[in-house]
């Protein structure tokens, strides 16, 4: 009797959560495969059933491809250079004694308090061939500098792109890692400063074993924001252009979704989005599973 | 005593609230918040309501009124009146249109301009609802109703031009002499803010090489017509002007640049910039060479003797299916067309309607006059756009820049794409989208 009362304690805390859970995350993603299946313009009741249709145009679509390879670029580039980056820095600004610390904490996480849109004004100026910061730097160090054209040369654009999001995300990283590193304990650094290792080893052998499931935890996050903010920045930065150059995953969906009135095949690129995303973070999971260090 | 007090107000709250909602009508309008802003729309809306006792016209007129009205309509709740361009972003009309959602209102035309004593069909200037952006399905029905019209051109620094100094060029050849010309001067002959301008030059363009005849065949996805040797001229003209195209142009050739090709324009840096007459206001308030002047014409012409055409760019207003108070909302529409509106809209924001004698509202020394004046100055109207088509998942073919049609100049441009290619991938989207339309 008593157990059942407690059964019943347990479920109606939880209903809350799994009714919310179960509305506006399970339905909706089950949604977007049923609609996969259809070819539908999203605004009326006319819908037609097509199967695997929209898999199968998806396939041979071009643009969808070159959506799909740049994605592809954000992921690796952004997090292997965010990461690397991020890291150090934190290394830095806690193990450190440097002057002004407070202060570079606040400069580096300043983007992430800044909206993707103020980011893409910012860099879209940064990045203009002739008022640009960059090229205006160029031409001064430079005589007869040639413009590089940042947004505007297809083989760089995506690059251009790359370098916004770093920016942004460094900081965010770069605090998560730091809050990680403070609480290693002094004394394994003080033992190996003791037996000659110098700091370049201490990083690799002390900080960096221990923080490994800090992360493991950030490559999911890089894996899954890099899709949506490679989005918000192309959007306002790029529009996907020059011509396609810079479209990326979410981009593509819109267009198809919404502009080009073909919702079914706009949920049919969710679907692959959802099961890349899902299907690469469990890759990335597994790979970098080491044996978790207990101190 | 405290309980039953209670009760009787709320008796009394329902007994007034449903007395006035059966009295009342609401006319619910959503529009877009585009160049012109907001004022006229509020103004338009008093004068309506003053006219009609008891009606309460309420207004949705956001910036992003695409995002907003979208998540209402699939919920069922649909504005009366929905103001908001073919090809605007977020593709909610186009949508709207190819699945067939929006009233038929070819009875509207027939109807009287509020106290005009004339028909709106005979007071909207003629060939306005013959196009087929206002007949997207080609079958004589009137969908969508015209309004704020603005030419299309090229627009210039008119103190680079005259005695002593460049002469205006009449034809491409000419053109494209120029070009040489002003390279040796250190200016280029041509930037775009967008890509997406492309569309009311290219529609343009083939009314110049091949007349109206080649652009309607275009516009209905005729693959012939695409392949023909008139539309193969049209690509080779914008293959080469891309050579003359302002280096830094595909660069600035998004949403956060597009101004900074704008004030190419203005600083003397390049010559001609496709645009509508908006772009004045838009560029009101940006620096500009000394002596700068707007200056605007129509496309050159292919011979001395062929015709000079602009592009008419009109945006567009219209009834969803679901609106509940049509014929309200009909009613207001036809008040669009009357002097009075077409007024209280130049004075509000410079918007003019595609009424006859709408251009005439322009005072003499109103600049805008010079570009409303271009019809009459020899060149011929080039108006409507592409007809309505089933999507074609993957295909989007013009969509107002990072299309098929006009995001590839970006590529010709750039030199990523020859004019050939270009014209091969247009045809074979054309035919998919033909073949959609013939399976429908």
């Amino acid at each position: 009797m008593k157990h059942k009362g407690l059964n019943l304690f347990i479920y109606t805390c939880l209903a809350p959560a799994v009714v919310l859970f179960s509305v506006f995350m399970i339905y909706p993603t089950l949604s977007v495969f049923r609609m996969s299946l259809y070819k539908w313009g999203g605004l009326s009741a006319k819908r037609t059933f097509v199967g695997f249709d929209n898999f199968k145009t998806l396939m041979g679509d071009r643009l969808f491809l070159k959506a799909f390879q740049n994605t592809i670029l954000v992921i690796t580039i952004v997090t292997i250079v965010t990461l690397t980056i991020a890291i150090l820095f934190a290394y830095i600004l806690v193990r450190e004694k440097i002057k002004g610390q407070n202060f570079f904490r606040i400069i580096f996480y300043i983007p992430n308090i800044l909206s993707i849109v103020v980011i893409s004004a910012i860099f879209s100026a940064i990045y203009a061939p002739s008022e640009g910061l960059i090229n205006g730097l160029f031409r001064m160090l430079i005589p007869n500098w040639e413009n590089i054209q940042f947004l505007g040369n297809q083989n760089i654009v995506m690059y251009s792109v790359i370098g916004a999001m770093i920016w942004q995300a460094i900081g965010y990283y770069m605090v998560i890692y730091m809050a990680s590193i403070s609480s290693i304990p002094l004394h394994l650094y003080e033992a190996a400063e003791i037996e000659g290792a110098n700091r370049i080893r201490q990083f690799f052998d002390i900080t960096l074993p221990l923080v490994w499931d800090t992360v493991r935890t950030t490559l999911t996050f890089f894996i899954i924001s890099s899709i949506n903010i490679s989005f918000l920045i192309t959007t306002v930065l790029t529009g996907g252009g020059p011509n396609g150059a810079s479209e990326v995953f979410l981009g593509y969906l819109y267009k198809q979704a919404y502009t080009n009135a073909s919702y079914g095949y706009g949920m049919a690129i969710g679907v692959v989005v959802f099961l890349f995303s899902f299907l690469l973070a469990a890759i990335v999971n597994r790979i970098t599973k080491r044996e978790v260090l207990q101190y | 005593m405290r309980k039953g007090l209670t009760m009787l107000l709320l008796v009394l709250v329902i007994a007034f609230g449903s007395g006035f909602v059966a009295n009342a009508k609401v006319l619910k309008i959503a529009g877009l918040e585009g160049g012109w802003g907001t004022a006229h729309w509020e103004e338009l809306a008093e004068r309506f309501e003053a006219a009609h006792p008891g009606v309460t016209v309420e207004l949705t007129i956001e910036r992003n009124i695409a995002d907003v009205l979208r998540p209402q309509i699939i919920a069922g709740m649909y504005p009366d009146v929905i103001y908001l361009s073919v090809n605007a972003v977020g593709g909610l009309t186009d949508t709207l249109i190819k699945e067939e959602v929006i009233l038929d209102i070819t009875d509207f035309l027939d109807m009287e301009v509020p106290g005009e004593g004339v028909k709106v069909r005979d007071k909207i200037i003629p060939g306005f609802t013959d196009t087929l952006i206002t007949n997207p399905y080609g079958d004589g029905k009137t969908y969508l109703a015209p309004l704020f019209y603005s030419p299309c051109g090229l627009f210039y620094n008119a103190d680079l031009f005259g005695e002593g100094k460049y002469a205006l060029p009449q034809t491409w050849e000419e053109f494209f002499a120029l070009g040489e010309t002003a390279k040796d001067d250190g200016i280029a002959l041509f930037t775009y803010p967008t890509a997406g301008y492309f569309d009311a030059f290219f529609y343009a363009l083939l009314n110049v090489v091949g007349g109206p005849e080649l652009f309607n065949r275009a516009m209905n996805y005729d693959v012939e017509a695409w392949s023909s040797p008139e539309a193969t001229r049209v690509f080779e003209l914008v293959g080469d002007l891309a050579q003359y195209v302002h280096v830094d142009t595909v660069a600035q050739a998004n949403a956060a640049g597009f101004t900074r090709n704008q004030q190419l324009i203005l600083d003397n840096k390049a010559l001609f910039i496709p645009n509508g007459t908006w772009l004045p206001n838009e560029m009101a308030d940006a620096p500009r060479a000394p002596g700068f002047e707007w200056g605007f014409t129509a496309l050159p012409k292919l011979t001395d003797d062929g015709d000079a055409y602009s592009y008419t760019f009109f945006e567009q207003m219209y009834i969803p299916e679901g609106a509940k108070e049509v014929e309200l909302a009909k009613e207001f529409m036809a008040f669009m067309y009357s002097d009075e509106a077409a007024e209280i809209i130049y004075a509000n924001c410079g918007a003019v309607q595609p009424i006859v004698g709408g251009s005439d509202l322009l005072p003499n020394d109103d600049a805008n006059k010079l570009y409303y004046t271009i019809y009459d100055t020899g060149a011929k109207a080039a108006m409507g756009g592409f007809a309505a088509a089933p999507p074609v998942p993957g295909v989007v073919l013009a969509a107002g820049g990072e299309d098929i049609l006009f995001g590839t100049v970006n590529s010709v441009v750039n030199g990523d794409t020859t004019v050939a290619q270009w014209q091969m991938d247009v045809i074979e989207a054309v035919g998919k989208i033909k073949a959609a339309m013939d399976a429908q």
